[in-house]
């Protein structure tokens, strides 16, 4: 048995992203979730299962009761932050498919603009997959503590192996602000060029301002529902033709430095089974939302996933691939880089809007939609598909 | 909380590690039964499954893997010593592990090349595993 085809996005809704939204996240969730229910024509009554990040401060139980859901017969959390946005939807498909669930809610709200940052020990939110040990705090006492760091590491090495240069990076920032710039909600929209780029202030040298994610307060929710419901309802549905996840060898959280090969990521294991399942190829791919929390993971993730050879990543952005009429136009919203960092929640939403045909930079006709997850931590894809 | 948050580095599985480092050893985890070394520490050999380990001394002989230089914004305990390199080495037993740079700047360091354990103290005090060029 497969999940394929099973199940599929038919309602999706976000607030406006801020730098202080002015509201607690548990407000925000069911702000975004009543619009989500709303864009579907569904009610909070057909809700009958749940999924969320671990890392969500907001339990299920507190959203049911606010919304009215008579009974949640599913629910269920994924963790690693970023890593586990896709494996959040692909579980909802997964529990519908095994006729667990027939109408499941999918939500993420987070104030990582005003409410504090994990890394400093100032935010409400823990991940509980990773409570006890702390992984992405292995090396404190050298002041190694920030994900751009974790991140800088792993790219100084993959540049030096591959031959690719801060300038490549630079080109993965001018697409997505790019994108961006027609985006009224996206956070970032004044054009940059990669002299902008190189000239921005080290974080962590390797990498720079240019090369990270927003600090976003934000808020989105997803609805996927069985095959057979949605197609009576209000959108298009966007079916999930295959979904998986990805952990790889010996993983340690952002820290995953301590595996062979040295840069292969958790994403090279989530793209075979997510290929495999879809039977499909990246070249049947026209549109892609790939994890952006720092430059260097879209790199990583044109190789894992199978639109270049390694060290073809670099000629691929420079030419303007990512960009629309380019090869593989890619996080088509403006992405965690440009619109905003909800933990991938928006590139799920925006992989949605390219097989209705809604996007703001809409590639035309496109039947196929890739989403990815941050690729840093275990991981998950997911491949959405049109009628 | 923040400063808290400077020695909250992996729990128990650690603490032999932190010690070594606190009398000027690298020592790492090996298994007693089938011998591979382990780094990050944990209960259980992934080789052949043995919970039987030692924390057995290392050569201090690496070669750097990478390296970032840490900017702001940092931890209150390291806002004076801003820009810092930190390293990724591999150590002759096949094990990697992380540390900062002594003896020399992060505009020394060259991929690849070989590197020696030394100790020098993390700004809460403790004598901790560093790193030097050979």
């Amino acid at each position: 048995m497969s999940l394929r085809d099973k199940a599929a996005i038919v309602g999706v809704g976000q607030l406006p992203f801020a730098k202080d939204i002015g509201r607690s996240e548990d407000v925000t969730a069911l702000e975004a979730a009543k619009l989500a229910l709303e864009d579907a024509g569904l009610r909070p009554s057909d809700v009958d299962g749940m999924m969320k990040w671990s890392i969500q401060v907001t339990s299920e139980n507190a959203i049911a009761r606010a919304l009215g859901v008579p009974n949640l017969r599913f629910f269920g959390e994924v963790g690693y932050g970023g890593g586990g946005g896709c494996g959040v939807v692909g579980h909802a498909a997964a529990g519908i498919a095994a006729g667990m669930a027939r109408c499941v809610l999918v939500y993420r709200s987070r104030n990582r603009g005003s409410g504090g940052r994990p890394w400093a020990g100032t935010s409400r939110e823990r991940d509980q997959s990773a409570a006890d040990t702390n992984e992405t705090a292995l090396f404190a006492p050298y002041g190694f503590v920030r994900p751009v760091d974790q991140v800088a590491m792993f790219a100084r090495r993959f540049l030096h192996e591959r031959g690719y240069t801060t300038r490549h990076l630079g080109w993965i920032a001018v697409a997505m602000r790019r994108h961006a710039s027609n985006n009224p909600i996206a956070m970032m929209r004044e054009p940059i060029t990669v002299e902008d780029h190189e000239r921005s202030r080290f974080i962590s040298d390797p990498l720079r301002l240019l090369d990270c994610c927003l600090e976003t307060d934000g808020a989105a929710a997803v609805i996927v529902v069985a095959a057979d419901l949605a197609r009576d309802l209000k959108q298009k549905p966007a079916y999930i033709m295959a979904a998986s996840q990805g952990m790889g060898p010996r993983n340690v959280t952002m820290n995953n430095f301590f595996k062979d090969p040295l840069l292969e990521s958790p994403g090279a294991y989530a793209a075979r089974d997510l290929w495999r399942m879809a039977g499909v190829s990246p070249r049947d791919v026209p549109v892609a939302q790939l994890y952006d929390a720092f430059t260097p993971l879209v790199l990583g993730s044109l190789e894992e996933y199978g639109f270049c050879k390694a060290g073809e990543a670099g000629d691929f952005v420079s030419d303007h691939g990512l960009e629309i009429g380019g090869r593989l136009p890619t996080n088509t919203s403006g992405g965690s880089l440009s619109e905003a960092y909800v933990h991938g929640i928006n590139l799920i939403i925006e992989a949605t809007r390219q097989i209705r045909g809604t996007s703001l930079n809409q590639v035309p006709g496109a039947k196929l939609s890739l989403v990815t997850s941050g690729n840093m931590v275990p991981t998950g894809a997911l491949l959405l598909r049109g009628d | 909380m923040a400063d808290d948050f400077v020695r909250r580095t992996g729990g128990a599985d650690w603490i032999p590690y932190w010690e070594a480092g606190r009398r000027r050893e690298l020592r790492f985890q090996r298994c007693t039964d089938c011998g591979l070394w382990r780094h990050p520490p944990g209960p259980m050999c992934p080789r052949c499954t043995s919970m039987r380990s030692e924390w057995a001394r290392a050569s201090g002989r690496a070669r750097l893997v990478s390296w970032v230089v840490v900017h702001p914004p940092v931890l209150p305990a390291w806002k004076e010593r801003v820009p810092f390199p930190v390293v990724l080495v591999e150590c002759e037993e096949g094990v990697r592990t992380m540390g900062g740079v002594v003896g020399a700047t992060a505009a020394d360091l060259r991929m690849d090349m070989p590197m020696v354990v030394d100790f020098a103290p993390s700004p809460d005090g403790d004598l901790v595993p560093q790193w030097r060029p050979a």
